[in-house]
């Protein structure tokens, strides 16, 4: 697919309305006046050109950016922040860029023309401080209610130290009640601390009777502020932080940042260390299809299959320690290549190990689609019509099961993919059950891709030297995590730290289908909905800066 | 002497300190058996007892916005109740202690006084997910009872009597009516699982959804009676249909072996089913359960008229 024809699609209006230019391998940047962004955003809508996958905010105050210590005595310079705004389509990137400059930088919300961009631009408002006109929304997102007011953490100004001298002060007023009872209304509260959630989030549901009548989201409750950590640790600390991010998907997250920086230094990982680069991200993919796949069932209050599942999801884990030593994190990439080689007993262990899983997963598969008291609870529930799916920009298993074929692996091939082509599942049930089948045919395909990459492993180097100064640039990275399309945006200036790591994880392109579709199910069903996007609370909640310095580490 | 014997009944044999065992005993054998079937471990033998033990010594909060005399009784209402019904069944084979006509229908509505409490017990509460189990448990109630009731009234149509003792020794010399009247069989079975809110008939209490239902609130004591009536009523229920259906009770072997095979069946069912949505209970219920019975019921009578012996 060529740059150049997908340019030409892109509709006419938004590259009158901006400076349209090529930006590297597969990308396109428009240079946009910030009155002229919603027109440009429903152009491109209209035209159905591709989907908004993410919204970076960028500081670029001038003289900020080498060495923090220098300008601290300065004068203070007028701030001058980017908003970029990506769009997806195949493997091309149409970037929107936007500035806006003051203390108080204004940006039109895009809302009303992109309805799934209501989460980016309300974080965008918290963390960078933008006054986001016609934003429909209610309280805070991901900043915790004492957060001091008008501190932003992703300004550059705001250092660390900076951050932690505002926040030890006491707060100014007590807090306000999370949920103020509202008469005439029932709300039921789950979360932060419900059975239903692994881990931590809010929902306030109003319910009639069992009848769902609205729903709200708070996110936020193990926000870790790693995109600001990222910015104060060298490139290759930020590695081992950004593998740290989530606890299931940890290897792809480390991947889609090791490709990003080694596209920024201009070199190429040897063809051994993609090959297993891959094998990792596909056995990872099958611990995380079969981990949801248990959730999915208890919450169901099937607790036969969770059981089940769980107990072969063993056999993955168990390969996973015996290759890299580690269950969890497994540390496989390093800049440049990968630490681990896999050798032939480890290999025989591999294919054991698969075989007998996917002998487990035939039968996981007649469950799903033929157990009757299953369908009941997934077959009709939660459906999502491909249309808005579509609109909505939703990603991974959950788009592919509402029949858009929408994965990175296939749309743009990253590292072995090219060499192991995949085979896309997708499903048009657009509903619950869909979401199981695509799920678990989707573990066929990982074994088949183990056992091909298994089949034709390269030979060679495991890694190449990657410079400890990476060049001025920036490059999105995009890759599939087990949850759907995992963008990465990097941007360096030439020093030894990067200058802004942006994360946009899949649950949280995912949010808007569930709160499309809440209001008017049944409240049983929305635990299923909710688990049906296998939601990643602690990969959405990556942002700012309480590490480390909020009171709680203290 | 008389009178110490029935003190006896009521506190140690058949009532009081027999049915405490004998039902912690048979929760712990349903917890181990659906702990096998899902390929786990399961609890150790003494288990239940030691959780039962755990709540009492645990302190008991009463929320704020209850009415903390119904709060504090409730619970000893329905284990009180549940207690009750071991005296009208078969304990062990052995007769009943205490009988007279129509105690069929008596302990019917003795075992659903624990729903009952469990619904006000909820409905006390200003906890949302309280309020919503209680609901759900009552909805549940609704659904079930007719068709259990009417599973129930099956074996008394045929033996001619309202007393459990006689149902149960004019089942000892008949054709198993599992075999005569297996609709009805398995209404009852089922209803007796919808009654005790097991799996897959625990939308009341469902973990995911509404945390503990209708005890969301309760801690220590009143939980623990909570949870030992269950027990009881799982324990007397089995004791129930196995009287009815499974060709009576004669002897304390007999008992054991029958009891434990419902027993059984009841735990594999509670393990292979996904939750129920409470419009699916209801819908199942009196769609099908309710239709059933009455079917079951209404065969039964007609042959009854014509004189046809069943």
């Amino acid at each position: 697919m060529s740059t150049g024809s997908e340019m030409e699609a892109v509709p006419q209006l938004v590259t009158r309305l901006g400076r349209a230019q090529p930006a590297g391998d597969n990308r396109l940047s428009v240079e946009l006046a910030v009155e002229h962004l919603p027109a440009a955003v429903e152009a491109l809508t209209k035209a159905r050109w591709g989907y908004l996958s993410a919204i970076t905010g960028l500081d670029r105050t001038p003289g900020e950016t080498e060495g923090a210590d220098s300008g601290e005595s300065a004068p203070p310079r007028r701030a001058q922040f980017e908003a970029l705004y990506h769009f997806c389509r195949g493997a091309t990137v149409l970037t929107l860029r936007v500035k806006a400059s003051g203390e108080n930088p204004t940006l039109p919300s895009i809302t009303a023309v992109a309805p799934g961009a209501i989460l980016q631009e309300r974080e965008l408002a918290e963390v960078f401080g933008m006054h986001i006109t016609n934003l429909p929304a209610r309280g805070r997102l991901l900043l915790s209610e004492d957060w001091p007011e008008n501190l932003f953490p992703m300004r550059k100004k705001n250092t660390p130290e900076a951050i932690r001298a505002r926040i030890s002060e006491p707060p100014p007023a007590p807090l306000p009640a999370s949920s103020p009872e509202r008469p005439g209304r029932f709300v039921v509260p789950i979360g932060p601390q419900h059975p239903a959630l692994k881990e931590p989030a809010h929902f306030e549901l109003e319910v009639d009777g069992e009848i769902v009548k609205d729903v709200s989201l708070r996110l936020g409750y193990v926000h870790r502020g790693i995109e600001k950590a990222a910015e104060s640790r060298s490139w290759i600390h930020n590695l081992y932080l950004m593998e740290r991010i989530c606890g299931i998907c940890s290897h792809i997250h480390a991947t889609a940042y090791a490709l990003g920086v080694e596209q920024l230094a201009g070199i190429t990982a040897p063809p051994r260390a993609q090959a297993i680069r891959v094998l990792f991200a596909e056995m990872e993919r099958i611990h995380s299809h079969l981990l949801w796949l248990g959730v999915a069932a208890h919450q169901a209050g099937f607790d036969t299959l969770f059981m089940f599942t769980w107990r072969d999801r063993e056999t993955i884990m168990n390969l996973l320690d015996e290759v890299s030593g580690n269950r969890v994190n497994y540390s496989v990439n390093v800049l440049g290549g990968v630490k681990y080689d896999i050798d032939d007993p480890r290999a025989d262990a591999i294919r054991r190990g698969v075989d007998s899983l996917e002998r487990r997963i035939h039968h996981y598969l007649d469950i799903v689609t033929a157990d009757e008291s299953f369908l009941r609870r997934t077959r009709g529930v939660g459906v999502f019509p491909t249309e808005k799916a579509d609109v909505l920009g939703v990603v991974g298993p959950t788009a592919r099961a509402s029949g858009i074929l929408r994965d990175v692996r296939v749309d743009a091939p990253y590292s072995a993919y090219r060499d192991f082509p995949v085979t896309p599942v997708t499903d048009q049930g657009c509903d619950l059950a869909a979401r199981f089948v695509v799920r678990i045919k989707e573990l066929f395909e990982c074994c088949r891709l183990i056992r091909a990459i298994l089949g034709s492993f390269p030979p060679g180097e495991l890694r190449v030297d990657v410079p400890r100064r990476i060049p001025e640039g920036e490059v999105i990275s995009r890759v599939e995590a087990p949850r759907g399309e995992l963008f990465y945006y990097l941007r360096s200036a030439g020093g030894p730290m990067p200058d802004r790591v942006k994360v946009r994880t899949p649950s949280l392109a995912n949010w808007a289908y569930v709160l499309s579709v809440a209001v008017g199910l049944k409240l049983a069903d929305i635990p299923m909905v909710v688990v049906g996007i296998d939601p990643c609370f602690s990969c959405n909640d990556r942002m700012f800066s309480v590490h480390q310095v909020g009171r709680n580490a203290e | 002497m008389k009178s110490l014997l029935a003190v006896m009944a009521y506190l140690i044999f058949p009532g009081g300190l027999f049915v405490v065992v004998g039902s912690l005993a048979y929760e712990y054998v349903d917890r181990k058996l659906i702990a096998r079937f899902q390929n786990r471990v399961g609890p150790r033998w003494f288990q239940p007892l030691a959780d039962f033990v755990k709540l009492l010594v645990k302190e008991e909060i009463i929320p704020q916005g209850v009415n903390p005399g119904l709060f504090v009784w409730l619970p000893v209402v329905a284990l009180a109740a549940a207690l009750a019904t071991a005296l009208y069944v078969p304990m062990a084979g052995l007769n009943p202690t205490w009988s007279f006509r129509g105690d069929v229908v008596a302990t019917v509505y003795l075992l659903m006084m624990m729903t009952l409490c469990i619904g006000l017990a909820g409905a006390n509460t200003s906890d949302r997910f309280s309020i919503i189990g209680a609901v759900r448990a009552l909805t549940q109630l609704f659904s079930y009872e007719a068709p259990f009731l009417l599973a129930l009234l099956g074996p008394a149509v045929v033996a001619g009597s309202w007393r459990i003792a006689d149902i149960n020794a004019f089942a000892q010399e008949r054709l198993w009516m599992i075999v005569t009247q297996p609709l009805g069989f398995l209404v009852a079975l089922i209803g007796l699982m919808g009654k005790l809110e097991l799996s897959p008939f625990d939308a009341p209490e469902a973990e995911t959804e509404i945390v503990s239902g209708a005890l969301t609130e309760y801690s220590g004591r009143g939980l623990a009676f909570f949870r030992l009536g269950r027990d009881i009523e799982l324990f007397v229920g089995l004791t129930l249909i196995s009287a009815f259906y499974l060709g009576g009770l004669a002897n304390p072997l007999q008992f054991l072996v029958k009891t434990l095979a419902l027993l059984f069946v009841t735990a594999g069912l509670q393990s292979l089913f996904a939750r129920l949505r409470i419009d699916q209970t209801v819908g199942l219920w009196w769609r099908i359960g309710a239709l059933l019975a009455l079917t079951q019921l209404l065969i039964l009578i007609g042959l009854k008229t014509l004189g046809v012996a069943i």
